[in-house]
């Protein structure tokens, strides 16, 4: 089949940036990668991209296609040929280009480290024999383990795109993937690290990440999972903790959220007040609703009830996460094709 | 020169980062280079399990092991190099797991351990299907962990070789441009293997055997080059790797009239015969017209689609993007596909080569551990074991000896010859070369090998060197150049190709992954039992032996 | 066709104009609401990170009453209480074990089980397609008059998209289809599938204002009269937080933000007090007077 790509050149010796337009006749069974490879072979040599493994495992290949991060070895041609589509493929995202498709990773690579990612077992001589762990004690961490830092998530990253310093999608997954690891002994450091105003509640939640993930990691539930874990422990000084806190304290007291006091118990009454000028104009279009008498909703001593017997049963942490991802993964199991098909139709 | 270390690991996958790591922990000033990020090494590729006889499943021992070892060599394999590896590889297991490695487990939590080709018992411990992706992160946590120093994106092009030592490496940087020279006590190759030569090949685009020739430029021999696996189940036309695990998990491999075929050829082992016996079992059905379009089948349907879900994930992402089958609902087409290379770079227990200075460890070197043919789940527990023992090895020789010298000779030669390559503005490109090596190695080089193919094959591989000589390389620039790192590769790949062929055609007899069932179909141990080594003579392939050293088991006949 | 009827927090207190707009329009759309009142709030994503199993419970509560209706459709008018719904429903539809355990904790603090029978839909997904659009282009006899509207559709109605999975989130079309249903012209511009950065606007804010500019500043030089967004969350960052990105980039934007029930809504011929455009920060007076929004 022909196939024809734009790709976003930059030769980095001069400076010059220039989208240009290529066609190659590759096998109908031809992936993104190999029709780089083609262009590369035949038409221009200069032509600069990461490969290796060609089987979405290595992690080297990630790039945008049509502004979306993608591994090249993953996407197939034919239904985009088949559409009359010409993608334009450009280096990845949040990342400086060196050349061409060739992202910087340093600085991916750095946050990575900043995790401290190894395995802190709080002791210096290694027992004889394996540890014993559960299959459902190793459960939590499945999904982490996937990750094979191929950048994806992180060239999507909306919090990334607006604070550079967000330790991002796949360093934070990387980091449950030892808080959620039973022989890992350092939790309270690593949340405590995770905490940090560049960490875990920088998060806004976008889920591109997950959407962008080649594996399945769903870097934002791991991200989650480190807010169920430090809420756990205690740590809560951020003010994202504090405004999930509230959130928790209004569903078991009234049932629908108390808006009002959310700013003043999230970002503290100081800081709230600097604020008056939204707040009075919130006001004067009725979005301040008073906080008395408070907004019950009915039945709420359900809710309340519930929670004290939810508290009891000991779910809480990423298990509360961790519980239902067996269900998620039937669930997308189930409904794949359609899935599929819906992705497909123009109205 | 940019840097000197005491000891210098090339390649950073499972044996290079274990030897890396050994070597710092023996208090070695130790550096890794890798042309590629280290997680992208192609260990990372390896799906089914690593084997160690932890008796976790079943009542397991060492020498179980190590007797399957040798006999899955067909009885070629250096049996005391065999014994190391099986008694040290659950030590070797233990330490990965207290590392961190993830694990599947049993239900009392201790590692799980499954059935995996011609071993007698389940002692292929694994992380679902995606072993080498799990010891491949848990090395490089462990790497970071100690802050050792990485030459990433550094392409390893020829080693230096000064009075009668190996003192170094001679790289192309590849974010940079330039040539750049690190000077080391000791080298360690761990490059892995050299799948590249065929079309249809499990490895990726990395693999291109640059230890094994670099090594075999500056005379180290190289051992059973003849010996490259063919993986039974791999997708067409890519390569692309279905772990032998859904074969331990119990699927079966059916021809176009839906027969287990393998009963006529196995009776016993059925699915987990050795690869060997099962890649020639399909090769035979392909040829004599009960495959389909080239391919059987890999019918993992019956395993339910929960259990798929669960621990053959991996294998179902791989099966429905390059294959467009979901396993849950229709069977897999696969065929056999080059895999993993037994030959490589001579060394001894301790991974040394005839060169002082230079070690080899896991794909690349050939100890033996693996003989003729090799066990699913050994290839990770060597790069590990050996890898391990590599780096105690050059650690101590780096230790105790003071000096480093690059001459500056060595350095000039290089810089003229990539002048060379890099000024030729007319000329072939690499792809015709390269594509042409490919498919020639899969027709004449492949499962069933015969006299008059394998010398035209012979014949073939001087014609393209020849042509290689004028390749020319578009991309003259410096930075993010690989262009001329492809093209570099792939004179690495034309010199072993010539050496495998010349010991091929020295080995006149069936062993293992060399079949010639026309022309010597029968095992030679009076005349064969002996490794084949070849060593690089003013520009061509030189052929020698090797004794195969026996410690316990006699060879017998071989079957499954 | 009889729904189990979620307003969620906002529409309940501070966005109360989107709760009347939708009880209003609803009858005109044949849709006949159950409103569920023994609920809570679904969490957002601060108690499925905070508390998690709770964030699970709450949302079962909410689906069993849904249930306990009889209808087995569950009506959201909010991205984050549909993204919320629908992840717990799929984790409990999908795991016996898990909605067995659930279900025996909500009958031992009375209320009801959940049996897994109802599907969660938001109000954008009835009316884009089927007979859902065949009634909107019925009763959208007032028309836009072809007022440029800039569709804003945020992140959690399309992502992540196989718990979503009504439409490409990449290339999403129900709100352009119900704009031109409706008689607007819809403007496309890159941002409308990002984030609007309410999540963190309290704990980040500048972080999120920088999020929010962008579909503000990109629909107004595409020359939109009017954003439209499904989600009173979006809304009330897009239009009350509107003031702070004045306030820091010395612009004046004004751009009326309408929630998806006000937008057709005013083409179905909805009156002031259903609508209650006073409830907006930013003046909704140049669409209403456009439109002649209340007169007859």
């Amino acid at each position: 089949m022909d196939v024809a790509l734009k790709i976003w050149r930059y030769d980095p010796e001069s400076g010059q940036r220039e989208l240009k337009r290529y066609e190659v006749e590759a096998p109908e069974w031809a992936c993104l990668l190999d029709v780089l490879d083609l262009v590369k072979d035949k038409v221009d040599g200069t032509l600069a991209y990461r490969k290796s493994c060609r089987m979405m495992i290595c992690g080297s290949c990630g790039m945008r296609m049509d502004g979306r991060a993608v591994l090249a070895c993953k996407e197939r041609m034919k239904p985009i040929v088949d559409r009359g589509h010409v993608p334009t493929i450009s280096a990845m995202g949040n990342m400086p280009i060196l050349k061409d498709l060739v992202v910087d990773m340093g600085p991916f690579w750095s946050k990575i480290r900043a995790m401290k990612p190894w395995l802190e077992p709080g002791y210096e001589e290694y027992p004889e024999k394996e540890s014993r762990i559960s299959p459902a004690a190793m459960q939590p961490i499945q999904k982490e383990a996937l990750c094979i830092m191929c950048g994806c998530c992180v060239s999507e990253c909306q919090s990334m795109e607006s604070d550079p310093e967000f330790f991002g999608p796949a360093a934070l997954a990387k980091g449950f993937r030892f808080v959620g690891d039973p022989r890992d002994k350092a939790n309270v450091e690593r949340l405590e690290a995770y905490n940090d105003e560049h960490g875990i509640w920088d998060c806004t939640r976008c889920y591109f990440c997950n959407e962008r993930c080649p594996k399945g990691v769903d870097p934002r539930d791991a991200i989650a999972k480190l807010g169920a874990e430090s809420v756990k422990e205690g740590i809560d000084r951020d003010m994202g903790a504090k405004h999930a806190k509230w959130f928790v304290h209004s569903a078991k007291t009234t049932g629908w959220l108390r808006e009002t006091e959310l700013v003043p118990k999230t970002q503290g009454v100081v800081r709230a007040l600097k604020d008056y000028k939204l707040a009075i104009s919130l006001a004067k279009h009725g979005k301040v609703p008073p906080p008395f008498p408070p907004h019950v909703a009915k039945d709420q001593k359900e809710a309340r009830a519930l929670r004290e017997l939810v508290s009891a049963q000991g779910r809480d942490g990423a298990a509360g996460i961790v519980q239902g991802e067996k269900g998620l993964a039937h669930a997308v199991h189930a409904g794949e094709e359609e899935l599929e098909r819906r992705k497909e139709i123009r109205p | 020169m940019e840097a000197k270390h005491d000891v210098l690991v090339v390649g950073a996958g499972c044996a290079g980062m274990r030897a890396a790591i050994e070597a710092f922990d023996a208090g070695a000033d130790v550096a890794l280079i890798s042309k590629i990020h280290p997680v992208r090494s192609h260990s990372g590729a390896a799906e089914g399990g690593i084997n160690a006889a932890l008796g976790n499943a079943s009542d397991d021992n060492p020498e179980k092991h190590a007797f399957d070892t040798v006999k899955g060599s067909d009885y070629l394999g250096d049996q005391d190099a065999i014994e190391v590896l099986c008694d040290e590889a659950p030590g070797d297991v233990y330490e990965l797991e207290h590392w961190g490695c993830v694990f599947s487990r049993t239900p009392d939590g201790r590692i799980a351990q499954r059935p995996f080709g011609a071993a007698g018992e389940p002692r292929t411990a694994y992380a679902a299907d995606i072993t080498g992706h799990v010891l491949v992160h848990v090395l490089y946590e462990q790497v970071m962990k100690r802050d050792i120093r990485t030459y990433e994106e550094y392409f390893a092009w020829k080693l230096v070789e000064s009075d009668g030592r190996c003192q170094g490496v001679i790289c192309w940087d590849i974010l940079n441009g330039g040539l750049k020279t690190i000077g080391a006590k000791t080298v360690i190759l761990a490059t892995g293997g050299a799948g590249r030569l065929y079309t249809g090949t499990t490895n990726a685009y990395s693999c291109t055997g640059d230890g094994m020739a670099m090594a075999l430029r500056v005379g180290v021999p190289l051992k059973d080059m003849e010996m490259m696996q063919f993986h039974p189940t791999t997708l067409s036309p890519s390569g692309v790797l279905i772990t032998e695990g859904c074969r331990g998990e119990g699927a079966y491999l059916l021809n176009a009239d839906g027969e287990r075929f393998l009963e006529r050829y196995a009776p016993n082992a059925m699915e987990l015969a050795s690869r060997d016996v099962i890649s020639r079992a399909e090769q035979t059905e392909i040829d004599e017209g009960r495959g389909i379009d080239g391919d059987v089948l890999l019918d993992l349907r019956h395993l339910g689609a929960e259990r798929i879900l669960e621990a053959l994930h991996g294998t179902r992402e791989l099966s429905m993007t390059f294959a467009g089958v979901d396993p849950i609902q229709d069977p897999i087409p696969v065929r056999p596909g080059a895999h993993y290379h037994m030959g490589g770079v001579d060394t001894d227990l301790w991974g040394k080569t005839t060169l002082d200075g230079l070690y080899a460890a896991g794909e690349c070197a050939c100890v033996s551990a693996h003989g003729a043919n090799r066990l699913g789940g050994n290839a990770l527990m060597e790069t590990i074991t050996y890898g391990r023992r590599a780096g105690q090895a050059a650690a101590e020789w780096a230790l105790s000896h003071t000096t480093v010298a690059v001459p500056e000779s060595t350095v000039s030669d290089a810089e003229r010859d990539l002048a060379a390559l890099l000024g030729r503005e007319e000329g072939e490109r690499p792809w015709a070369i390269r594509d042409e090596m490919a498919q020639t190695m899969h027709e004449n080089f492949g499962v069933f090998r015969r006299e008059h193919q394998m010398e035209a094959q012979g014949k073939i591989i001087g014609g393209l060197r020849e042509r290689y000589e004028k390749v020319v390389v578009d991309d003259k620039g410096m930075i993010f150049n690989n262009d001329v790192t492809q093209a570099l590769e792939l004179g690495f790949l034309l010199e072993l190709a010539a050496c495998m062929v010349v010991a091929g055609l020295a080995r006149k007899e069936s062993r293992g992954a060399h079949s010639r069932p026309y022309d010597y179909p029968s095992r030679d141990d009076e005349s064969f039992m002996k490794h084949t080594m070849v060593t690089w003579a003013g520009g061509t392939p030189k052929l020698d032996w090797a004794p195969v050293r026996v410690t316990k088991w006699e060879p017998q006949e071989r079957k499954y | 066709m009889k729904v189990a009827y979620y307003k969620g927090c906002l529409a309940s207190l501070s966005a109360k104009e989107l709760d009347s707009a939708t009880q209003a329009l609803a009858p005109k759309l044949g849709l006949e609401l159950d409103e569920l009142e023994s609920v809570t709030c679904c969490g957002a994503g601060d108690i499925h990170e905070a508390e998690p199993d709770y964030y699970l419970h709450l949302n079962a509560r909410i689906l069993a009453y849904a249930e306990a209706t009889g209808a087995d459709t569950l009506m959201t008018i909010c991205n984050v209480c549909t993204l919320n719904l629908r992840q717990a429903n799929h984790q409990l539809q999908h795991d016996d074990a898990l909605r067995t355990r659930v279900s025996d904790n909500l009958e031992r603090v009375g209320a009801p089980p959940y049996g897994g029978g109802v599907d969660v839909k938001h109000l954008l997904w009835l009316i884009a397609e089927g007979d859902g659009y065949e009634r909107l282009k019925e009763v959208a006899h007032r028309g836009l008059k072809g007022l440029k509207v800039a569709p804003f559709y945020g992140c959690q109605i399309l992502r992540p998209s196989k718990l979503m999975g009504f439409e490409n989130p990449d290339a999403p079309w129900s709100l352009e289809a119900i704009i031109a249903a409706c008689g607007g012209e819809a403007i496309d511009y890159p941002a409308k599938i990002k984030c609007c950065g309410f999540p963190i606007i309290q704990a980040r804010e500048e972080l999120a204002l920088d999020e929010l500019i962008q579909p503000i500043e990109q629909a107004l030089e595409a020359g939109a009269d009017a954003m439209v967004t499904p989600c009173p969350l979006c809304h009330l960052s897009l239009d009350a937080w509107q003031q702070k990105l004045e306030a820091a980039t010395g612009k004046s934007y004004q751009l009326p933000i309408l929630h998806l029930s006000q937008l057709v809504g005013v083409a179905a011929g909805l009156q002031d007090s259903e609508l209650k455009f006073r409830r907006h920060v930013v003046s909704v007076k140049p669409v209403v007077e456009k439109l002649q929004v209340g007169k007859p």
